[in-house]
């Protein structure tokens, strides 16, 4: 049985690592290589990027980071993670913003100035391409796992 | 006006049963749906708060679940005061990460719990929104609109009753009233017919106003025919009563047993003649009152056993003094419808012609001038005599010189003579004899069972008292008249009556031919007659 689902598990995978391979890589999201987080649930990372609780699970403050240049990615990212179009982000943050406490996520041009970034910021989160990853970030979500 | 006021003071009138009707009717019928419409909105109001409060959630579903991700108290604040200012809302809560945040202090009675979604992930609740409806308001609310509903219902059903009543008014009842109106004032014969109303030429009203036409045309046939009838009847009636009443003949109708049914004044008045008083019965047949009752029974009886009317002349029963009465009577049988029999009694009174019979019989036997038997009266008196084969003396008188007397001194005077002479006999003559005037100056006498001895000292005393002067005082003159008389015997001189009068005349005209050479001779028996002298008839 166990043997069955591997397999299976493995072909949808392949089926995927084909389509991704085609279009582009898949979105990822990354952390300073530093970062004690190791991996997050899909919960813990709308929580950060939705600005509810914008701190690591150990407590330590995080910096979630938008990319401002490429909307596509952008929009592809809100999708992928709670389904949602920009506009209704952007209509979402500006009711958050009168409330105070929460704020959106900063936002850096390209996925270059973001890996800058996360390599400079400790507490720093943002989401690239796999394909972008560099040593200096550390991989702590995935979308398709 | 007064028409229509009595029309509407009448409880039982058409209109007002109608009008009573309709409007408990539409009163029941306003009622009753206004009740159900009244439930019916109070449900409906409800469940539409229900469904707004719904709504409502869904407006503030987006903020609600926006405050309760972010566990952002404020803003949760916000949606449950904004909510709780909407009417229906009477307080609103949310509850999420063991926050609750309330609106105001009013309790939750029967809350609507809503869930909070989760914005960014599906089917993850984030905590709890809920609202307290404000049942008072929507109840009340519900109960208001329930209310101008009912309202509704009531003007309508009032238009409707007063739209019913009206037309029900002006095309039924209005008509009919009128109809039925004149309809009570007709009277048949009077000619006059109802008016088909307007509008109805064509509806049943108006079939109804024809029929009754129709019919008031043939009532009023009928009674215009009875009416003819009946007076034809009462015409006929009075002239039988005027027949009756006015009958000179008194007519009965009485019970076989003799009750007195019926009778007319004539029938009075000869009670009155016979003076008797008016009483319930005379017997059968009224027998009392004839004089011989049992005549008249026995006729009736043959009459009614031949199947006959009865009719007969009888004399009624009178006082000693009056005069006799007598009548034709008249007996008939009625039978009437109910098969009762009756006799039907006339009376004719026939005294007079009675009288007038008997006056006239005595006018044919005797003299008038005399009142002695004339020469008929004399021949039947003889006729009796030969018939029971009596004997007698027939003696023939004729008057000497009455002749001149009459032409001297004229026929009154001859008839003073005759008269004198008439008296003579008559008081000479014994009670079984009888005397008469045979014609002119001629008398006879008969002699009962006379003999030759008795006839001649009888005709002796005659002669002798005719013979005496008799004073004629017109003429202040004495006359003096003399007798010639023939005497013949039954059955001794003959049988035939005729032989007997003829010997007898012989008889006297010897004695007048000799008489003025025998003048004390004045009788002569026919048995002294020559043979040869006698003729023979």
């Amino acid at each position: 049985m166990l043997q069955l689902t591997l397999l299976k598990t493995m072909i949808l995978m392949g089926g995927l690592s084909f389509t991704t391979f085609v279009t582009s890589s898949e979105l990822v999201l990354v952390v300073h290589k530093d970062n004690p987080t190791s991996i997050l649930s899909r919960s813990q990372v709308i929580d950060l990027y939705m600005g509810k609780y914008v701190a690591f699970p150990d407590g330590s403050k995080a910096v979630p980071v938008d990319i401002e240049g490429d909307l596509e990615v952008r929009t592809k990212f809100y999708d992928s993670l709670v389904g949602m179009s920009l506009a209704r982000v952007n209509a979402y943050w500006s009711k958050v913003k009168f409330s105070g406490r929460a704020r959106p996520p900063t936002q850096q041009k390209d996925e270059k100035a973001i890996l800058v970034f996360v390599k400079q910021t400790e507490n720093a989160i943002a989401y690239i391409h796999e394909s972008s990853v560099t040593e200096d970030v550390k991989v702590v979500y995935r979308f398709y796992e | 006006m007064s028409k229509w006021f009595i029309v509407f003071m009448n409880k039982s009138a058409l209109l007002i049963r109608l009008a009573i009707v309709i409007g408990f009717a539409s009163i029941a019928i306003g009622f009753l749906s206004s009740q159900l419409f009244y439930k019916l909105t109070f449900n409906q109001e409800v469940a539409i708060t229900q469904q707004s409060l719904g709504s409502l959630y869904k407006t503030i579903g987006a903020t609600a679940a926006t405050a309760a991700y972010l566990a952002e108290k404020d803003l949760a604040q916000e949606v449950v005061d904004g909510l709780a200012t909407n009417e229906v809302v009477l307080n609103a809560k949310m509850n999420f990460e063991n926050i609750e945040v309330v609106s105001n202090t009013n309790t939750f009675v029967e809350p609507v719990v809503f869930p909070i979604q989760s914005l960014f992930e599906a089917d993850k609740s984030i905590g709890t929104l809920v609202i307290a409806p404000n049942i008072q308001y929507i109840e009340e609310r519900a109960r208001q609109l329930a209310l101008d509903n009912s309202k509704a219902m009531i003007l309508q059903a009032f238009v409707v009753t007063i739209v019913a009543i009206s037309v029900a008014f002006f095309l039924i009842t209005r008509p009919m009233i009128e109809i039925a109106r004149k309809l009570h004032k007709t009277v048949p014969g009077e000619g006059n017919r109802l008016t088909v109303p307007d509008f109805h030429q064509n509806s049943e009203l108006g079939e109804l106003v024809n029929d009754v036409n129709i019919l008031l045309d043939k009532t009023e046939q009928q009674f215009t025919r009875e009416r003819k009838l009946r007076q034809e009847i009462e015409a006929l009636e009075k002239r039988f009563r005027m027949l009756f009443e006015n009958s000179m003949s008194p007519i009965i109708l009485i019970e076989p047993r003799g009750n007195i049914i019926l009778f007319n004044v004539a029938f009075e008045t000869i009670l009155e003649k016979l003076k008797l008083q008016l009483k319930k019965s005379f017997g059968p047949l009224l027998e009392n009152l004839f004089a011989e009752p049992e005549k008249l029974l026995g006729s009736v009886e043959l009459a009614f056993a031949n199947d006959e009317i009865a009719t007969g002349e009888f004399k009624l029963q009178t006082c000693e003094d009056s005069a006799s009465v007598w009548v034709q009577v008249v007996v008939t049988s009625v039978v009437n419808e109910d098969l009762r029999e009756y006799y039907q009694i006339t009376l004719h009174d026939i005294s007079k012609r009675k009288k007038e019979l008997e006056s006239l019989a005595y006018q044919a036997d005797y003299d008038k001038l005399t009142k002695l038997y004339n020469r008929q009266g004399l021949e039947k008196e003889i006729e009796v005599f030969a018939e029971q084969e009596r004997p007698f003396c027939l003696v023939l008188i004729d008057l000497n010189w009455f002749k001149r007397i009459n032409d001297i001194y004229g026929h009154e005077s001859g008839d003073e003579i005759l008269i004198f002479v008439a008296d003579r006999i008559k008081k000479t003559l014994r009670t079984l004899d009888f005397g008469g005037r045979w014609g002119g100056d001629e008398f006879v006498l008969l002699l009962d069972g006379a003999d030759e001895a008795t006839t001649k000292e009888l005709v002796t005393r005659l002669v002798q008292r005719i013979s005496k002067p008799y004073f004629l005082r017109k003429f202040n003159q004495n006359v003096a008249v003399g007798a010639s008389v023939g005497a013949a015997f039954y059955p001794e001189n003959g049988v035939k009556i005729q032989e007997i009068i003829n010997l007898a005349d012989q008889a006297m005209y010897i004695v007048k031919n000799d008489r003025d050479t025998d003048p004390e001779k004045s009788l002569k028996f026919a048995h002294e007659l020559d043979t040869q002298e006698i003729i023979r008839v």
